[in-house]
């Protein structure tokens, strides 16, 4: 007997008859193998791409636009102290930050009235807040810059201008203040469901206890709904200043040459100068700081760090 | 308001949600005011009524062109983010695995990742490959960008589905395939649609992946519209958007009736 032979004769002793194998085999199919196409699609068309970014990010470009060694950190100094660029940096940080701080001062009391109201003006609101998510970002940058419009045809000045709020037409299109009013249209629906959704499981018995032992409202708030609503707060802070930080469209459409922004640098670099790897360098840059944030968060809502009253 | 709410405390709650609600509507009521303006240029407030600007636009080779790609790329994006997202989202709920949160957090991390620099990292590889098929390339972008959703919503129908009711139909002799289609699938298939609705409308209005793998031969609705923006100064554009914008509340109103908005878009 050969050694083959001899593996078939242990085989067929042991296994079952074909028939059976296969039912067998089928039954004892780890369901987790079903996760293995997307793994291998994100695998090779998600991370490898962004590592190969990220390779990129620390190399050199020659004349001929061929990227290799040496190694460098040339682009991302670069990006530091060259002012221009620094300023761009700053700008995409100071617009996120004020979008997110303005998203939560106003969303807040949506979230409030939304999970407290009867069941209609809930289902209004719910609708009038999630509708324009699925509206083309394109189209409701637009929509603002119609608003926005400098000169006396612009709708925001028409309407100050016939109140007699101001004698001449006000610039906002351009500017800082219109990438955040847009970032903050396009965005709000993100700090609102998570808040509402934090805020609809507080137990209303715990507000009612505050309030029966003589709290008043705004007493009742600071130290029972606040502090219970701080993990929605955290996600929609996180999903707002992230979504905001890695715009490109609404800077593009309101921002003019006055509020750009990171996405739109990398753009620029990529399209207009050739220029990939300071391009790649600033996508990480970019993505540092989207997970940098999103770290903090986590931590911040896993560790449960987050203090609950007593 | 409720009772709980009262006086002061109440009044500035509602005047500040009214006001956000008035925020969030002007942009597209005032798009959809202007687009039947019968003037030659965008003016507020917008003067007379016509249609004109629709049959503009419905003649405007370009835009039906792109709206003809965009809808073939969403389909094909839809399929696409199912066939691979429903068996992931499968194997999140009923595997039992090591790892297993991790591989969960590694299939939904495209949706942390800045999408703009998705599309570029994934311009470079497929530069390198050397694959210059705009379509291709168009749909593997969105399909990464669009499977998370799907995975998220499966997984949250998939783990309101009794498992009891499958051991049952397996005891009685049904098999793994038939079990799924007759017992499993129907209790998800909201889930279902809701992810492949998702897919396509992200699909649809996707700008930052899109940006950098269309070329001028296969530019899809967004940026049409971005080139539109920037030269054309007459109603067709608010046009343009209007069609978009009433194609989007047929969405909404398809999402809430399947599911359910808040549902939808929670977890």
């Amino acid at each position: 007997m050969t050694t083959s032979e001899d593996a078939v004769a242990v085989l067929g002793a042991q296994a079952p008859p074909a028939a059976r194998w296969g039912s067998r085999w089928r039954l004892a199919l780890p369901v987790g193998l079903l996760a293995v196409p997307m793994l291998a699609f994100l695998a090779y068309f998600f991370f490898y791409p962004a590592i190969q970014l990220l390779l990129s990010s620390i190399q050199t470009q020659d004349s001929r636009g061929i990227i290799g060694r040496p190694f460098t950190l040339a682009h991302y100094t670069r990006l530091i102290n060259v002012e221009l660029y620094a300023r761009v940096l700053w700008t995409t940080l100071r617009i996120s930050i004020i979008t997110s701080v303005l998203a939560t001062v106003l969303a807040y009391p949506v979230a409030l009235v939304m999970v407290k109201s009867r069941p209609m003006i809930t289902r209004i609101i719910t609708l009038i807040v999630i509708a324009p998510l699925i509206v083309s970002v394109v189209v409701r940058g637009y929509g603002w810059q119609l608003i926005l419009q400098n000169g006396p045809k612009g709708m925001l000045n028409w309407i100050l201008m016939t109140l007699h709020v101001v004698d001449a037409p006000l610039s906002v299109l351009y500017t800082e203040a219109a990438v955040v009013i847009g970032s903050l249209h396009v965005f709000f629906p993100m700090m609102v469901l998570p808040l509402a959704s934090a805020l609809g499981k507080i137990d209303p018995n715990l507000e009612d206890a505050a309030r029966m032992l003589g709290a008043p409202w705004w007493r009742v708030f600071l130290r029972v709904t606040l502090p219970l609503s701080m993990p929605g707060f955290v996600a929609g802070f996180t999903l707002v200043f992230s979504l905001t930080a890695g715009s490109f469209v609404i800077p593009a459409i309101l921002g003019g040459a006055s509020a750009v922004m990171l996405g739109n640098l990398i753009e620029q670099q990529i399209f207009v100068v050739y220029d990939w790897p300071f391009g790649a360098a600033i996508a990480v840059v970019l993505v540092g700081l989207v997970l940098a944030i999103n770290g903090v968060s986590m931590w911040l809502l896993e560790g449960r760090r987050l203090r609950r009253p007593e | 308001m409720d009772e709980r709410f009262s006086g002061f405390g109440a009044f500035i709650l509602s005047t500040i949600t009214a006001g956000m609600m008035v925020f969030i509507l002007a942009p597209l009521l005032l798009v959809m005011a202007v687009s039947v303006s019968d003037s030659y240029f965008v003016t507020f407030p917008p003067q007379g009524f016509t249609l004109k600007w629709y049959a503009k636009v419905l003649q405007d080779r370009d835009f039906l062109e792109a709206m003809r790609l965009s809808i073939l790329l969403a389909l094909g994006t839809t399929a696409g983010s199912l066939l691979l997202g429903v068996p992931a989202a499968f194997a999140l709920v009923r595997g039992n695995f090591f790892g297993l949160a991790a591989i969960k957090g590694f299939l939904l991390s495209p949706l942390i990742f800045p999408a703009l620099i998705t599309g570029l990292a994934l311009l470079q590889v497929l530069t390198k490959l050397g694959s210059q098929d705009a379509r291709l390339n168009l749909l593997i972008g969105h399909v990464v960008v669009t499977s998370p959703y799907v995975i998220r919503t499966v997984v949250t129908s998939l783990q309101l589905v009794d498992e009891n009711l499958e051991d049952a139909a397996r005891t009685l002799g049904a098999n793994r395939l038939t079990t799924f289609w007759r017992v499993t699938l129907p209790q998800i298939a909201s889930g279902v649609a809701a992810g492949g609705l998702f897919a396509f409308m992200v699909s649809f209005d996707n700008y930052p992946v899109t940006m950098w793998l269309a070329n001028s031969e296969y530019s899809p609705v967004p940026l049409v519209l971005m080139r539109q923006l920037v030269n054309v100064f007459d109603p067709s554009v608010p046009a343009m958007s209007t069609i978009i914008i009433l194609m989007a509340m047929v969405g909404v109103l398809l999402l809430e009736k399947l599911v359910g908005l808040r549902r939808a878009l929670a977890a």
